[in-house]
């Protein structure tokens, strides 16, 4: 029972943060997309026939800004992963990781 | 100089057989990175294993800290430092050894023949099944840690069932609701111009994925090497790992990687749902989110389990995808059977080699295993699957479709 609890507080936990990143970094990478879709104009919309769809810098540059996010917290997956083989310890306290060597 | 005695017979044939677990772990787990990649066509079959085994390489040797305790999570052949138990140690570690060598084998003989029937099961669970299998054969049931002690998550019941069960579980609501909201933000946008955005960020999430899969499963095989070496006396130190077999371990399972188990990346990528570039990279953006917060969190699990789950979730959260639940069924089966089954391989195994005692009792074991392989490799020359049929229109087996086929002709279609 007691270990059922424990995987049960471990899962949720897990849940929380997975879904933060796993669900929400794809969501701002779509977003992205559409933004850039819109910034791009022309045919990279669905639009109908005989409108022309002008380019746009504003749906540009949030896309570049969205992507940079997404690229930023792929970076530090990248990294999570070499530290932890390495044999570092990963804290979050703070918004950006702190990595310290495990004793 | 090293001289041939049957001690060194021994642990050669442990350490081949090892290194040979590592190789089907490699190719058994080509799908879970890059089964989705293949299907949307955002990377070649070759490009793809190749990615993915180099990535594999390179996460191989990223891991420094090698756990030589990894047995420890279920089975009680070890003391809580390393070392093994030592009442296993006479003979050279004779008993230790034999162990190892029929979990080994029992673990090898269930991948292939997962393998075979392109079921994406877990490599921990056979490796951990053929263990605790060969372990209740030797010590009897006290030999295994079946449940940890009060909330410290352990033994059999807090490492491998537990999260079996909870793992595909979140993986599969983070991937669905990762790929309703990818699908809400993208309408509108040109299909053409929508697959290309997503290709890329599958290629990003997959390439993570291998690369965290290098780190964590070779490690595994690397701590059963030492112990096996540290039962015979040819290494001492419980805290570090012999360079040749670092290297030895990485090119297993890189090697075994770029293989690619061609039967299950099929399963997973185009039997279990259709699956386009954004539900692919949602799907590889939970799992990779999942194994990452877990192993932060110290929360064992299995890759195999979370790929599935997440691949299941983007087929729920797209609208009028359908998600072939027979394919998900038989899934789930081999799930529930790869402990038992590799645990009773491993025990047959050990008996086998146990009753013929320490001359021919390992080569034995070694020979039937090989035997084992090999038949079933030539069994799968009967329907190959490789690089170039990978991506095929998914059909039901011949002989199943046959029988549903003739009560209701033509009906179902």
């Amino acid at each position: 029972m007691e270990q059922l609890l424990a995987a049960l507080d471990g899962a949720w936990r897990v849940l929380l943060v997975a879904l933060v990143l796993g669900a929400g970094l794809p969501t701002l990478f779509a977003a992205g997309i559409r933004a850039l879709a819109w910034g791009i104009g022309g045919d990279a919309e669905v639009h109908g026939a005989g409108i022309i769809v002008k380019p746009n810098l504003i749906g540009r540059l949030v896309a570049y800004l969205l992507f940079a996010i997404v690229r930023g917290s792929g970076a530090l997956g990248i990294g999570y992963i070499a530290a932890h083989g390495m044999g570092w310890r990963a804290t979050f306290d703070g918004l950006l990781p702190v990595f310290t060597p495990k004793q | 100089m090293i001289s041939v005695t049957p001690e060194f017979i021994l642990l050669s044939l442990v350490v081949v057989t090892a290194l040979a677990f590592d190789f089907t772990n490699g190719f058994h787990d080509t799908a879970n990175a890059m089964a989705t990649s293949i299907a949307t066509r955002a990377l070649s079959p070759k490009a793809a294993v190749s990615l993915s085994a180099v990535l594999n390489l390179v996460g191989a040797f990223l891991s420094v800290e090698v756990a030589v305790t990894v047995t420890n999570a279920v089975i009680r052949i070890q003391n809580p430092d390393g070392s093994p138990k030592p009442e296993l140690m006479a003979d050279d570690g004779h008993g230790l050894l034999l162990i190892l060598m029929a979990g080994l084998a029992g673990a090898i003989i269930w991948n292939i023949l997962t393998w075979l029937w392109g079921l994406p099961s877990s490599s921990s669970h056979a490796l951990f099944g053929g263990l605790i299998g060969s372990t209740i054969a030797s010590m009897g049931w006290g030999g295994v840690k079946w449940i940890g002690e009060g909330y410290h998550l352990d033994g059999v019941v807090g490492k491998v069932v537990l999260p079996a069960l909870l793992s595909p579980t979140i993986a599969i609501i983070v991937a669905f609701i990762g790929t309703k909201l990818v699908f809400k933000l993208t309408q509108g946008v040109a299909r053409r111009y929508q697959e290309a955005g997503f290709r890329w960020g599958q290629i990003f999430t997959a390439s993570l994925l291998s690369l965290s899969h290098g780190t964590n499963d070779a490690q595994k095989t690397m701590g059963v090497v030492t112990l096996a070496l540290i039962a015979n006396g040819a290494w001492t130190s419980t805290t570090d790992i012999p360079l040749w077999v670092k290297f030895a371990c990485a090119i297993a399972i890189a090697s075994g990687t770029y293989i690619g188990g061609w039967r299950i990346i099929r399963t997973m990528g185009k039997g279990l749902v259709e699956i386009s570039s954004p539900q692919g990279l949602a799907a590889e953006s939970a799992s990779a989110a999942v194994i990452l917060t877990s192993s932060q969190l110290g929360f064992a699990l299995s890759t195999t389990h979370v790929c599935t789950g997440s691949i299941l979730g983007s087929g729920l959260g797209r609208r009028g995808a359908a998600v072939r639940w027979n394919v998900a069924g038989r899934m789930a089966l081999a799930w529930l059977t790869t402990l038992p089954l590799a645990g009773l391989v491993g025990a047959g195994m050990w008996w086998i080699g146990h009753v013929l005692g320490q001359g021919v009792g390992a080569f034995v074991v070694f020979a039937i295993m090989c035997a084992a392989a090999l038949y079933m490799w030539w069994h799968s020359k009967r329907d190959p699957v490789s690089h170039n049929n990978v991506n095929d229109a998914w059909e039901e087996p011949k002989d199943k479709a046959e029988a549903e086929a003739t009560p209701v002709a033509g009906g179902t279609h």
